[in-house]
């Protein structure tokens, strides 16, 4: 087994910094590459004609309560319309939360989905698992997240890994159930790179990719041409591969040398007023390195806003008055403000950058939040009705899909279920549907979302 | 992974009339940003300050007023049985200024 000095890393359900050199050495062991079919030589995929080319999630853990922010009711009862006050978008008969001001002036670029739902449980990992693959799954059956299929389709353009999570990965959020943030049966190449470290820190280096303590670079170079040597040898062997991109090792050596990868993770390099801009938090700041990473090369970055829903400020919003103690003042405070001035910051800094058109960002979450408020002023866990949005790329912004009943308990129209999200999100990055398969288990070629895009996002 | 915040946000605040214009804010942590409003030393008003730049108090009852601008520190989740934070707070984030009617 291949080691860059001394660290020892297992792979299970995402790839660190160090470990992710070792992503490569694992399938070496094997001497293979994926046997399954090539995409891009089938002719099935052509990333020139992708409409979108790159895509963004912002991922909202914990939840929102879509009455409370992107989905009110102010003439329903007070117990169910909550606190808040809807203020009017920059889209004539649009409303959201008044603790979104700067989005509302930007809806005009926003499409709203009111009427998502599912209905295999109320579990944070439920709906992630919905939300990142498409798919619901146990242990047994993994299914890939959304940006491994990116990466599996269209591979790496540059030295920086194609599909990214930051700042980490998702940690405990109740049950020990999958997140769906692993590229599964698609293998090791097509895991997501944890970023695994918080760009809002100040000691937060580039330093950290740098080769360990005693690994000089000549080391480093033999390593590499040991490895090119290898890498030749599998070519000829497997002459319906020949066509593959470079293999994890190779992405690995570029990763850790490349000047591409310094300039991308050095928010130094930003002037302090764009900083500001964004929110000097880790979501902030995690949303500019985003735009950072997707300017250098990587395809699909995933910015989880929180890792945990214990023990901290977030979405979960049920006021329990212990570890899940969030309540409309974290949503006041600070959660509202924080998702408004990053998520605008990230559109307006990718629109003055002629790179909105060519990025989809996408903002999702497991669940809405029970409309009727608990005893204790929160609100629980609702995968009956909630709301996500999607804007850039070629999405048609200023509009509602769907929307649910008085009282926001259920879609009363045009119900959207979590697999057609992704199979926009797929059909806006220019992946036909219908043609595009994937190396299911057994290498047996499957069709990898079971839904229709929306068509109205188009 | 909690949030965490880098540096300490300032904002410069200048006074024409009972108009109060304030700087951009820098080192800004993204929290809940507002006009405070005192009346001869008391808390009376707050308001949104996020979006625009100038604030002018409503407030019309005779007094001295001080003006400064807050922004939300989050130190942790935890609340007291009323629901209020225990350690996460507002804090003065600019100069006051002051007027009086």
């Amino acid at each position: 087994m291949l080691h860059i000095g001394n660290e020892h890393a297992s792979v299970c359900s995402g790839v660190s910094r160090r470990s992710f050199l070792q992503v490569g050495a694992a399938g070496m062991a094997g001497m293979s590459l994926p046997a399954a079919m090539e995409r891009e030589a089938a002719g099935a995929v052509d990333p020139s004609k992708a409409k979108i080319r790159n895509c963004i999630t912002l991922f909202l853990v914990g939840s929102p309560g879509h009455l409370d922010t992107f989905d009110m009711k102010p003439e329903a009862p007070e117990d169910i319309r909550g606190k808040f006050k809807p203020i009017q978008t920059n889209v004539e008969g649009i409303d959201i939360c008044e603790h979104f001001p700067r989005m509302a002036r930007m809806m005009d670029k926003v499409a709203l989905i009111r009427s998502l739902h599912h209905k295999t449980g109320a579990s944070h990992e439920n709906g992630q698992r919905w939300m990142m693959t498409g798919h619901d799954f146990n242990s047994n059956d993994l299914k890939p997240f959304l940006g491994s299929v990116i990466s599996r389709v269209y591979g790496a353009k540059s030295s920086l890994p194609a599909s990214m999570i930051l700042p980490g990965k998702i940690g405990n959020t109740g049950t020990s159930t999958p997140h769906g943030q692993q590229s599964a049966y698609l293998g090791s190449a097509h895991e997501p790179f944890f970023l695994g470290g918080d760009p809002a820190l100040t000691d937060f280096k580039v330093a950290n990719l740098a080769p360990p303590a005693g690994q000089t670079e000549f080391r480093i170079d033999s390593r590499r041409k040991l490895l090119k040597q290898i890498d030749e040898l599998q070519r000829r062997a497997e002459t319906r591969t020949t066509k593959q991109r470079e293999t994890a090792y190779s992405r690995a050596f570029n990763l850790l040398t490349s000047p591409e990868t310094k300039q991308a993770f050095d928010l130094g390099n930003e002037a302090d007023k764009l900083r500001d801009r964004y929110g000097r938090n880790t979501f902030g700041q995690s949303c500019l390195m985003a735009r950072r990473l997707i300017e250098r090369g990587t395809r699909f970055v995933n910015v989880n806003h929180f890792d945990t829903v214990f023990n901290i400020s977030c979405w979960d919003m049920h006021a329990d008055g212990g570890s899940l103690n969030n309540t409309y003042k974290d949503y006041e405070y600070l959660l509202c403000p924080q998702f408004d001035q990053a998520f605008t910051a990230l559109v307006e800094d990718l629109e003055t950058r002629g790179m909105l058109d060519d990025t989809v960002i996408c903002v999702l979450s497991e669940f809405g939040r029970t409309p009727k408020i608990n005893g204790r002023g929160g609100r629980d866990h609702y995968p009956s009705a909630w709301t996500n949005f999607l804007c850039g790329g070629n999405i048609k912004g200023g509009q509602v899909i769907g929307s649910t009943d008085k009282i926001g308990a259920a879609p009363h129209d045009n119900p959207i279920l979590p697999p057609q999200v992704l199979a926009s999100i797929y059909h806006a990055m220019g992946i036909d549907l219908e043609t595009t398969m994937m190396p299911g288990p057994g290498s047996r070629p499957i069709r990898f979302i079971d839904a229709e895009p929306i068509r109205e996002l188009f | 992974m909690d949030q965490k915040f880098e540096g300490t946000p300032k904002a410069e605040l200048s006074l024409q009339g009972r108009k109060v214009t304030r700087s951009e804010v820098t080192n800004d942590w993204g929290s809940q940003l507002r006009w405070k409003v005192a009346r001869n030393g008391k808390e009376v008003a707050t308001a949104s300050a996020r979006v625009e730049s100038t604030f002018e108090s409503p407030e019309k009852e005779a007094g001295k007023y001080e003006v400064v601008l807050q922004m939300f520190k989050y130190v942790n989740y935890k609340k007291d049985k009323d629901g209020n934070y225990t350690e996460s707070k507002f804090i003065d984030i600019s100069n006051s200024v002051s007027y009086t009617i």
